[in-house]
């Protein structure tokens, strides 16, 4: 090889190099891997997480991708097991994933954090406990209010608005219900609001009938009602048919899309707070439950919206950055506010606290006639 | 499979391989080259692949006492879930919340589940077959309630988080690889332990008890004691699994030891070869490393798992080695007379 033949050889060679490093290369693409709840107790939440994610995955790859490189998604199930999750994340993680998406229930969460948290790498999750951000981890982040920052919400609303004094509170017992429970209990108290029956119920649970009429007997002014989506219709079902006629109240599950499919009649007349709807007068979530509807033949409740959200979080972060840093992603949202003008994909402008907390308006609704039916919006809390 | 724990007599090596040699046998063998294999095959795994490696190894601790229990003493558990996850518990909260080392936490669990193993094993006494199913299928539940709702204790659903992984002469274990080879020992000592318990006569004891009580009471076995010690010593492998299971984890709540947890540990039992010494690590292969190989399925893995699992129970109703040694058994009787007739 003549001195020549090897410069030419040694130009090709970093120009390829080159090609190959720059962000817009056609042949790049970039891994995402969904670690959720496709079976056992949560694949109701993890199925509409996972049909949220690939539908922004379709939006993203058909508008060019993130930086120019198309998204691979794949989908790891976690049975709903904590040791499974574990070993999900930790595939994902080994397989190079970008961030890793999901879980959506709490008590995987709390099993899977800190595989990410030492990868340094970001975990968007669906989880709702307040415990989760609780612990400094920096690399999680939430794609919805975490219960503490609803229930205040909520009680306000049940003492002003509904105007309760005594109150039944069902709630079902596993890390999300017995939360939700925790955080909403003082802020009863605090409002002078007295909890007459407490009804702790399982996770699964098929028959209500029991638990209804412990209600009807009370004298109860409203039932507070934070059960899973299938428990949520199972219970209004029971109520209806016990003749139950008091305010069924309820945070963004009792009034989800599900609940009122599956309780179908019985769902109309429940009420209360959700985080994120389809329903809701913001024409992106509006477009979104179209297109849902469109792609999976069903419609979307909070889980999808909070998965398509998820990834274009992390589309909004590395776009921001300009290039891919997997512990760049997690220092980029933390702290940041992201409009719909910034990334039309977050469909609602979405604080993201220091702890990995949100901050975003939300809604009160009512089901009027098998719809979710917005009364009022409620504005953000630290703007 | 040369040797089984369901054969009542070892077998011997006869003539000019007699004594220590006499004491060898496949399953020992297998055992200690398969602690080798272990502590090797890991490296360049990646994280995943070991924490699943390490994973089977824990669920087969808590399957070679069920199968004590089950398979060479012939008591039907569904307890072993249960008896897991108080060995988890125990280790989670003496180490979290008191700063208790991990070996005492791991020998206390132990204890513990021996204790509540000879308890539970009163029953037995009484009860058996499906009816020692419902008793224990009873105390699962109870222990089940008890994890979740004693909150000021247990943490309820929100489980307990961080726990921490033992220390061995000052090296920590928090790495995959470390700690996995951490469970690789341990598990070797425990699986030795048992191939030693099933050949000393407390062993043969456990096996008359199986094939029948009468013979065996009548022979001078102390039925009731041998009944509660197979329970106990069972039950106490439970609760070291779930010694492990906690800082293999990191984290537990009540999920992974509901009664769904005892119907898979049994089921691993039965798929792997009840009786057999080294069925617990088939079953647990075939439980715990399966639904992970067949992801590549997609959204059908659990389906084509749950159909495998059938088949094989079709096939071979004695578990994997069952099918193995009849295999064995079938290729001896054709070819016997010749290796018989060599000097």
């Amino acid at each position: 090889m003549t001195t020549m033949s090897r410069a030419r050889v040694l130009a090709l060679g970093a120009a390829l190099a080159l090609t190959a490093a720059m962000p817009g290369s056609a042949q790049e693409r970039v891994k995402l891997i969904n670690v959720v709840e496709l079976s056992g107790a949560g694949a109701t939440a993890g199925t509409q997480w996972r049909n949220g994610i690939d539908l922004a995955v379709a939006d993203i790859n058909a508008r060019g991708g993130i930086l120019g490189r198309q998204i691979d998604i794949v989908h790891y199930d976690t049975q709903t097991n904590p040791g499974n999750t574990r070993a999900a994340v930790q595939r994902a993680i080994d397989e190079g994933t970008y961030s890793v998406l999901g879980p959506v229930f709490s008590g995987p969460i709390g099993a899977s954090m800190q595989i990410a948290q030492r990868a340094e790498i970001a975990q968007i999750v669906g989880g709702e406990a307040a415990g989760l951000t609780r612990q400094g981890n920096q690399f999680l982040f939430r794609t919805s209010l975490s219960q503490a920052a609803a229930m205040p919400k909520l009680a306000t609303y049940l003492k002003d608005t509904v105007k309760a004094s005594r109150i039944a509170v069902v709630w079902v017992n596993n890390d999300f219900g017995k939360g939700g429970r925790d955080a909403m209990l003082p802020e009863l108290q605090r409002r002078g609001i007295q909890v007459a029956l407490d009804v702790s119920t399982e996770q699964g649970q098929a028959d209500f009938t029991a638990d209804a009429i412990r209600i009807r007997n009370a004298n109860v002014d409203a039932v507070f009602v934070y059960l899973n989506e299938d428990e949520s219709a199972r219970f209004l079902l029971a109520a209806r048919q016990q003749n139950v006629n008091k305010p069924m109240i309820g945070e963004t599950t009792l009034l989800g899309a599900r609940v009122i499919q599956l309780a179908g009649e019985a769902a109309n007349g429940a009420r209360g707070h959700v985080g994120l709807s389809i329903d809701a007068p913001v024409p992106a979530f509006q477009d979104f439950g179209r297109r849902y509807q469109a792609r999976f033949n069903i419609a979307s409740d909070h889980n999808g919206l909070k998965g398509y959200m998820a990834v274009h979080m992390i589309k909004w972060a590395t776009e921001r950055m300009g290039r891919f840093d997997r512990k760049g992603v997690a220092d980029t949202l933390r702290g940041a506010t992201i409009t719909p003008q910034m990334e039309p994909g977050i469909l609602i402008t979405t604080k993201i606290e220091a702890n990995g907390d949100l901050d975003r308006e939300s809604f009160l609704a009512e089901v009027e006639n098998g719809q979710q039916v917005i009364k009022a919006t409620l504005p953000m809390i630290n703007p | 499979m040369s040797e089984t724990a369901a054969s009542p007599v070892p077998a011997k090596a006869s003539g000019l391989a007699g004594g220590l040699l006499g004491r060898l046998d496949g399953v020992l063998l297998t055992l200690v080259a398969g602690a080798v294999i272990l502590w090797f095959l890991p490296v360049g795994m990646g994280r995943y692949g070991t924490y699943v490696l390490t994973l089977w190894l824990v669920t087969a601790i808590a399957v070679m006492g069920l199968n004590l229990t089950l398979g060479i003493a012939g008591l039907k558990s569904l307890a072993q879930g249960a008896f897991m996850g108080i060995g988890a518990y125990i280790t989670a909260i003496l180490g979290t919340k008191l700063g208790i080392d991990w070996y005492t936490c791991f020998a206390l669990s132990g204890l513990a589940c021996f204790a509540l193993g000879l308890v539970l094993g009163f029953p037995a006494l009484r009860v058996k077959a499906h009816y020692l199913a419902f008793v224990t299928l009873a105390f699962s539940t109870l222990v089940w309630l008890v994890l979740r709702n004693e909150q000021w204790l247990t943490g309820g659903t929100f489980g307990i988080s961080n726990i921490a992984r033992p220390t061995l002469f000052g090296l920590r274990t928090d790495g995959a690889l470390a700690f996995h080879r951490f469970v690789v020992v341990v598990t070797l000592i425990l699986a030795l332990a048992l191939w030693w318990l099933v050949r000393s006569p407390w062993g043969r004891a456990f096996l008359a008890l199986r094939e029948n009580p009468i013979r065996a009471a009548s022979l001078g076995i102390d039925i009731r004691a041998y009944t509660l010690l197979a329970f106990a010593i069972g039950s106490a492998y439970g609760g070291f699994a779930g010694a492990l299971y906690a800082p293999l984890v990191e984290f537990i709540d009540p999920t992974p030891f509901a009664l769904s947890a005892s119907f898979m540990l049994l089921l691993m039992v039965v798929a792997g070869g009840s009786g057999y010494q080294l069925g617990p690590f088939l079953g647990a292969l075939l439980a715990v490393a399966l639904p992970e190989w067949l992801r590549f399925t997609g959204g059908l893995y659990l389906i084509v798992f749950g159909i495998v699992v059938l088949l094989l129970l079709i096939v071979c109703p004695t578990g994997i080695l069952g099918l193995l040694d009849r295999g064995w058994t079938a290729l001896k009787a054709r070819f016997g007379a010749s290796d018989g007739s060599r000097p």
